[in-house]
């Protein structure tokens, strides 16, 4: 194996783990409110994408990217009231159900409106060359964009009055309500903060490839490094993602000739494999709830 | 319950037939069902089979999923399973496709019990994404064992004694006694001690394990018993379809499949089961071709081509926000009302 090949790879798939990582924490941040996993995450990556080459035909490219995040937001918020809000307290089945069902909802919206085409979006392509390694201008902006607002949030999280309400929120929603924090309200804003990191993961996906439907299962596949990480936390999707990326292009790479194709579902394995040995990922909080 | 029934004993409370529409309802679909073929010819009598076969693969889903409360996105997977027995068990050994059809049962029981095994340690959302893995994974082997898409079941290994159970009237009752046998094996294990067990780990596995039953167990046998009819329905999917690729058994079929028992009334294994399939099969089936081509006429066959998503999406959602017993609780009502009219109270 040629080391630089390997280390390419390497760098690859790092550049997309983070973009991985940023989608992950879309779940993990509704996870941490509701307790539950919002399957109809995916699809927001996906409509964000679709919304921007659709908006760019007829308006300037940023105003695109802007309609493109307001349309994530929007669609997340009408998530919660409409489907995640009702349902609390019912058991998972429920919105485990309800949210696939939004996920099919909109994304037969999405491709009516975006029609099942591949196309780019308009940003300028060039190639850099950093001593072995070629990366696209696109590369570099999805993973650094990735990598800002992965930052952002976490701090929002870590150091912000805001913050610390939604780490209250989510350690105990009873608790938080008595010392007076809106509850409610900061579900929303979770939500719609999932929004946001949703949307713009799917600008990023879309920048750093080409909008396609094939988007949705990059988000799907994105679940491996928030479980990786652990439901509940925040910083830790970084090493999810990160890892999750790797070994899509690594194992990709090394194992193609026995299983083509094998990179891609590399995150299904990784999402076996914790569940049988860590199901609290590597930084979430273990809840003993025994079956 | 009607007048003038009056039952004095359990079993009588217990029987499947205990009011006169039932034997009314039993001699009617039994006599529909038996010749059918008599008036449904070609393309409504594949779908009566379709039908038929989708039944067995919701009542397998209803087990898993209504009866013991095991969230399950492999479902179509397992499917697969079943049709990939027996097309392989064709193809490379030239073994009879119907003959078949009992092995796919068992394979596909096989890897239903492999997809329990994390709902040992799991509950909910993280039992939830073994599976969805579990239906990836899956389908990644199955684009592996076609690479060029279609595995064509051989013609001749579909015959017995010269009869050729590919299509037509032999299929179809072929499918249907099959389906009867599951059927009334379904509805008797949801009567049956098992049956309870899965709905007591369903409503609260604590207490479930506390009144002594074997939590583990009855997961593993969940999964296993819904395994079983999924494989079966897939063998006979290999049976009835041409050729069988991995595109048959995606994640939008499971979903499909757990909409068909959320939709129809999860817990209620046959008649919700039966509901659902009805709605989300045939219905959509026959909606979908009567409106296609009128909606390509108008030239938006976009639309054409996602009413599924948008459809499929929308009732998932609504019946669970607000019937989450499905349509089988909206029957009871109907017929509570009817039973009532026109004095309401």
């Amino acid at each position: 194996m040629d080391p630089m090949l390997l280390l390419e790879s390497t760098v690859r798939g790092v550049i997309i783990g983070l973009t991985y990582a940023m989608i992950a924490l879309g779940f993990n941040i509704v996870y941490r409110v509701n307790k539950s996993i919002n399957f109809a995450h995916p699809v927001i990556v996906l409509m964000a994408a679709y919304v921007a080459l659709v908006a760019s035909y007829r308006y300037n490219p940023l105003l695109a990217y802007l309609l493109a995040v307001l349309a994530g937001v929007a669609a997340s918020i009408a998530i919660e009231r409409l489907v995640a809000r009702p349902l609390l307290g019912r058991p998972p089945v429920a919105l485990i159900g309800a949210t696939l069902g939004i996920y099919y909802l909109i994304k037969g919206v999405t491709i009516t409106i975006g029609g099942a085409e591949t196309a780019s979006l308009p940003i300028a392509y060039k190639l850099y060359n950093l001593g072995p390694i070629t990366l696209g201008l696109n590369d570099i902006v999805s993973g650094l964009g990735s990598l800002l607002v992965l930052a952002l949030v976490i701090l929002l999280h870590m150091k912000t009055r805001l913050g610390s309400a939604m780490r209250a929120v989510a350690e105990d929603v009873e608790g938080a309500a008595a010392y007076g924090i809106p509850v409610r309200r900061l579900m929303s804003f979770s939500w719609a903060l999932a929004g946001l990191i949703g949307a713009l993961g799917g600008l990023f996906l879309a920048v750093k490839n080409q909008v396609s439907v094939e988007l949705e299962f990059y988000a799907i596949r994105a679940l491996a490094a928030s479980l990786l990480a652990g439901l509940d936390s925040i910083g830790g999707v970084i090493v999810g993602g990160i890892v999750l990326g790797i070994a899509e292009e690594v194992g990709g790479l090394l194992l193609d000739d026995y299983l083509p194709g094998i990179g891609y579902d590399m995150a299904f394995f990784i999402l076996l494999l914790v569940l049988f040995v860590k199901p609290y990922g590597l930084f979430g909080t273990e809840r003993i709830e025994r079956v | 319950m009607p007048a003038g029934v009056f039952k004095e004993t359990y079993r009588a409370d217990m029987a499947h037939l205990r009011y006169p529409i039932h034997w009314a309802g039993l001699v009617l679909g039994a006599g529909l069902a038996l010749t059918a073929p008599l008036f449904l010819r070609g393309y409504y009598l594949d779908q009566a089979i379709l039908f038929m076969i989708f039944l067995i693969a919701a009542v397998g889903l209803n087990i898993t999923l209504g009866l013991a409360g095991l969230i399950s996105l492999a479902h179509a997977a397992l499917m697969g399973a079943g049709a990939y027995t027996v097309a392989m068990l064709a193809l490379k050994a030239g073994f009879n496709s119907v003959l078949a059809i009992p092995l796919a049962g068992i394979t596909a029981a096989g890897l239903g019990f492999i997809l329990s095994l994390p709902s040992f340690k799991l509950k909910g959302y993280y039992l939830a994404m073994a599976s969805l893995a579990a239906q990836f994974i899956l389908e990644y082997f199955y684009s592996l064992l076609a690479p060029e898409q279609y595995i064509t079941v051989p013609f001749e290994t579909k015959e017995i004694a010269g009869i050729f159970f590919g299509e037509g009237v032999p299929l179809y009752y072929l499918a249907l006694a099959i389906t009867l046998v599951l059927l009334l094996a379904a509805g008797n294990l949801a009567r049956s001690s098992l049956g309870r067990a899965m709905k007591a780990v369903r409503d609260n596995d604590v207490a479930a394990e506390i009144v002594g039953i074997n939590v583990t167990r009855t997961k593993a046998l969940a999964f296993t018993i819904g395994g079983f009819y999924a494989g079966v329905a897939g063998g006979l999917y290999a049976l009835y379809s041409a050729g069988i690729g991995w595109e048959g058994f995606t994640l939008l079929v499971s979903i499909e499949l757990l909409g068909m028992v959320l939709i129809g009334g999860p817990g209620r294994v046959v008649w919700g089961s039966m509901l659902g399939v009805l709605v989300l099969k045939t219905g959509w089936t026959n909606l979908e071709s009567s409106l296609n081509p009128l909606l390509t006429g108008m030239g938006l066959d976009i639309i054409a081509s996602t009413a599924k998503y948008i459809v499929l999406g929308t009732l998932i959602a609504v019946f669970i926000i607000l019937e989450p017993e499905g349509l089988i609780a909206v029957l009871r009502r109907v017929k509570e009302y009817l039973r009532l009219w026109p004095y309401s109270y």
